[in-house]
């Protein structure tokens, strides 16, 4: 039963110039275990909507029946430029978004009144590659933000005072964090980004209550730790990459989290000799302590920037005859990976697909390991050419799986590359330190595709691809959302669009311009029995980026407007 | 050690040694303030300390820089006291030279001997200015590719920069450059 706004406390209080109104303790269901494991379908409690990632809904009130009805019902402007890449987090009435620069904004989710807003003061001198935020985290009555400077910030749910921070590096060894948190078992599991800096990855869990840590794990094995013999050149591993900048997955039976983890630093492979483990990479945690229980590398001695970062969603699937407890990656390199779990931490490979052209793997062998063709890995003063380039096949903007249908949908691009060479590059702790200046990065487009991005479709039983969306003038930037409505949901798209499809057939039914780009994970949810569905719209980062780049190449339009704007919608009556 | 014929500083770390061998005392290693003399902003007087390469900490002279690009990394540094002011971010420099012939009058008017100082904080997200765009003899920023004309003010040429960088005012002396005055100019962005 959805729980009523209707005694929401306005009391305003004037702070900083912003207006606060609090809820009431009344007014603020806490989030429990419980709730996490079985999220009621009214709300949307964590980033993919559950533990498992596949971002779905089975609300099922909006419907490919009736969603050419679809209007907006209130938006808010977050007051912020850059790319908003956080979905809004619905708790019984109460929305939650994250937007760039470390801040939150919360809201009566039915009428769009502003209840409170953070804004987190940053360092001065800071900068970060990508200053956006991708979430928060729920959990009892407190609201979970990675800010930007590397530091977990703890806010009352009810009135967004802090009610606790704790550092989790330093932000000038260019550590930074956009991730959503993932809440296992009363702890806030938080991963850093820095890849570009030449960190040293990791996933560090907090106490929910306290913010005291309780374990962390490297992503990259320092020296007699199992893998370090895949590190084979003397302490490239202190600097060796593998950022855990996505957010995790979470099997509650097994008490498994699933992270990723990002490309080896710098990009080219041959100044840290070896396999790299845990780079491109995902693991397999003991949600107690963070213990290593199991890997799948994607590809060995990363040269791509093709990082690892998403989870695969938690999704069972035919295989045999029989159904197989498995998880679903499309991974950034072009290919899904169908692998299967066990209740061990253990993964092993069971099939995986190219999903766009990809011109580096000759094939995969029956481990999953893929034959690299050297032609196309590029190395230090060694000029390569790779398809799809940096970007990837799909880069961090979710993939969405509907039990409905059995299909996974992909934000995919293709008919792109890159070109470049290593140098060896003296480190400049917090400054770029790839080996390769993005100047330099040769990024070009089959001038005479018929599309670049795009949503394909695959059937999870048997691997045979359903429907594809063609975009003949943009990438694909947004993450998808999947309804019990028949319905996917997702922007993306460089003309500012929110779409809806249907699920089955992949028609467009439903379209709405909004202010700017959209690269946020849309989300759904019920407020006194109507359902909703929300997406910040405001482009930005790596989308804005690589769009002056297409400028240039394609003539489209460079100037995307920017600015934040949280939109949402409703069918009208 | 080679000899130095010219301003630099032997074997320096990121505080500081002076020519003279003098060594700054370890009680500067301490957390910045906004007081903190290695945190203030470039004074006049000082010079530049390289932030890497061969000459990694010693003071950057004219011809460290090569005519017509890329810029050179550095940090302010007092020459009396060999205290190189790296404890903000914001005091990262980047120093070019090139043919006063073609510098904007405006420009040329602050170089000196065609050398150019330029905040290294990009104004859109503070990241460093520290690439190079060959084609088209500009300053490029790490982030998000923001491009600047060294020769014009440093003015935004593409890219997401609301505005120039700031330029520092040089005169030379021993064939370095040193600093005039102030900043032209907020450095680094503005926090939304």
């Amino acid at each position: 039963m959805t729980k009523r706004l209707t005694g929401i406390s306005l009391a305003a209080v004037l702070i900083v110039g912003a207006v606060r109104a609090a809820l009431a303790a009344s007014d603020y269901t806490p989030v429990t275990d419980e709730r996490l494991a079985n999220p009621e379908p009214q709300n949307w409690l964590m980033t993919r909507g559950s533990y498992k990632g596949w971002s779905y809904s089975p609300l099922d009130q909006i419907n490919s029946g009736n969603v050419k009805g679809l209007v907006p019902v209130w938006a808010v402007s977050t007051g912020v430029d850059s790319g908003h890449e956080a979905p809004p987090i619905v708790n019984n009435g109460v929305m939650f978004v994250a937007t760039p620069y470390s801040q939150v904004m919360a809201l009566n989710a039915a009428t769009g009144d502003l209840l409170w807003r953070y804004r987190r003061k940053l360092p001065e001198g800071f900068s970060a590659l990508h200053n956006t935020s991708r979430g928060v985290a729920l959990y009892g009555d407190k609201v979970y933000l990675p800010g930007l400077d590397a530091v977990l910030v703890a806010l009352d749910a009810r009135t967004g005072n802090v009610a606790w921070e704790a550092k989790v590096e330093d932000w000038k060894q260019g550590y930074y964090m956009t991730m959503a948190p993932l809440i296992v078992k009363g702890k806030v599991l938080v991963g850093v980004s820095g890849g570009e800096f030449g960190v040293r990855g990791f996933i560090e869990a907090f106490d929910a209550e306290t913010g005291k840590s309780v374990w962390k794990t490297y992503t990259i094995p320092a020296p007699g730790e199992p893998g370090s013999e895949t590190w084979q050149k003397p302490d490239t591993w202190k600097t060796g990459g593998g950022a855990a900048w996505m957010t995790g997955n979470y099997d509650p039976d097994a008490n498994i989290v699933y992270w990723g983890v990002g490309n080896g630093s710098p990009w080219f492979g041959d100044q840290r000799p070896g396999d790299n483990l845990y780079t491109s990479s995902t693991l397999a945690l003991d949600g107690d302590t963070g213990k290593i229980k199991g890997h799948f590398q994607y590809h060995q001695n990363e040269s791509w920037d093709w990082d690892a970062m998403n989870a695969p969603m938690l999704v069972d699937f035919a295989k045999d005859g029989g159904t197989v407890k498995g998880l679903l990656s499309p991974q950034r390199s072009g290919y899904l990976y169908w692998l299967q779990r066990d209740n061990d931490g253990g993964i092993s490979y069971i099939n995986a697909e190219r999903y766009v052209p990809q011109n580096v793997f000759k094939e995969i062998d029956k481990n999953g390991r893929p034959v690299v063709d050297m032609d196309h890995k590029p190395g230090t003063g060694r000029v390569a050419q790779f398809c799809p380039g940096l970007w990837g096949g799909k880069d961090w903007p979710y993939e969405a799986y509907s039990p409905k249908t059995g299909m996974v949908y992909i934000p995919a691009n293709e008919n792109h590359c890159n070109k470049f060479e290593g140098k060896v590059e003296e480190r400049v702790p917090g400054q770029w330190w790839t080996g390769v200046a993005i100047p330099d990065f040769h990024f070009s487009v089959d001038t005479k595709a018929g599309f670049y991005g795009e949503i394909k479709t695959y059937d999870v039983n048997t691997g045979k691809p359903g429907w594809r969306q063609l975009y003949s003038k943009s990438m694909m930037w947004g993450s998808l959302l999947t309804t019990g409505g028949n319905l996917v949901f997702g922007g993306g798209t460089n003309d500012r669009e929110f779409r809806a499809y249907d699920a089955s057939t992949g028609e467009e039914l439903w379209h709405f311009r909004t202010n700017s780009g959209i690269q946020a994970p849309p989300s759904t949810f019920e407020v006194n029995g109507v359902q909703y569905v929300a997406v910040a719209s405001g482009y930005g980062v790596d989308p804005a980026f690589q769009q002056q780049l297409l400028g240039d190449l394609l003539g489209w339009q460079k100037d995307v407007p920017q600015g934040g704007v949280v939109w949402v919608f409703a069918v009208g009556k | 050690m080679a000899q130095c014929s010219r301003p630099c500083l032997r074997g320096v770390g990121r505080r500081g040694v002076l020519a003279t061998g003098l060594v700054v005392a370890p009680a500067l290693l301490r957390p910045a303030f906004a007081d903190d003399p290695a945190a203030l902003p470039p004074q006049p007087g000082d010079r530049f300390a390289h932030l890497t390469g061969p000459r990694k900490g010693q003071v950057v002279a004219d011809g460290d820089l090569p005519l017509g690009g890329p810029q050179v990394q550095a940090y302010p540094i007092d020459i009396k006291s060999g205290l190189v002011r790296d404890q903000s971010r914001l005091n990262l420099v980047i120093l070019a030279r090139f043919d006063p012939a073609t510098l904007s009058a405006e420009t040329r008017a602050r170089a000196a001997d065609g050398v150019v100082a330029y905040s290294g904080v990009c104004t859109h997200q503070g990241c460093a200015v520290n690439m190079w765009v060959t084609s088209k003899s500009a300053l490029y920023c790490s982030c998000h590719g923001s491009t600047y004309d060294p020769r014009d003010g440093a003015a935004v040429i593409a890219g997401p920069a609301p505005r120039s960088l700031p330029s520092l005012a040089l005169a030379t002396a021993d064939e370095a450059p040193f600093v005039t005055g102030g900043f032209s100019g907020h450095v680094g962005p503005t926090q939304q």
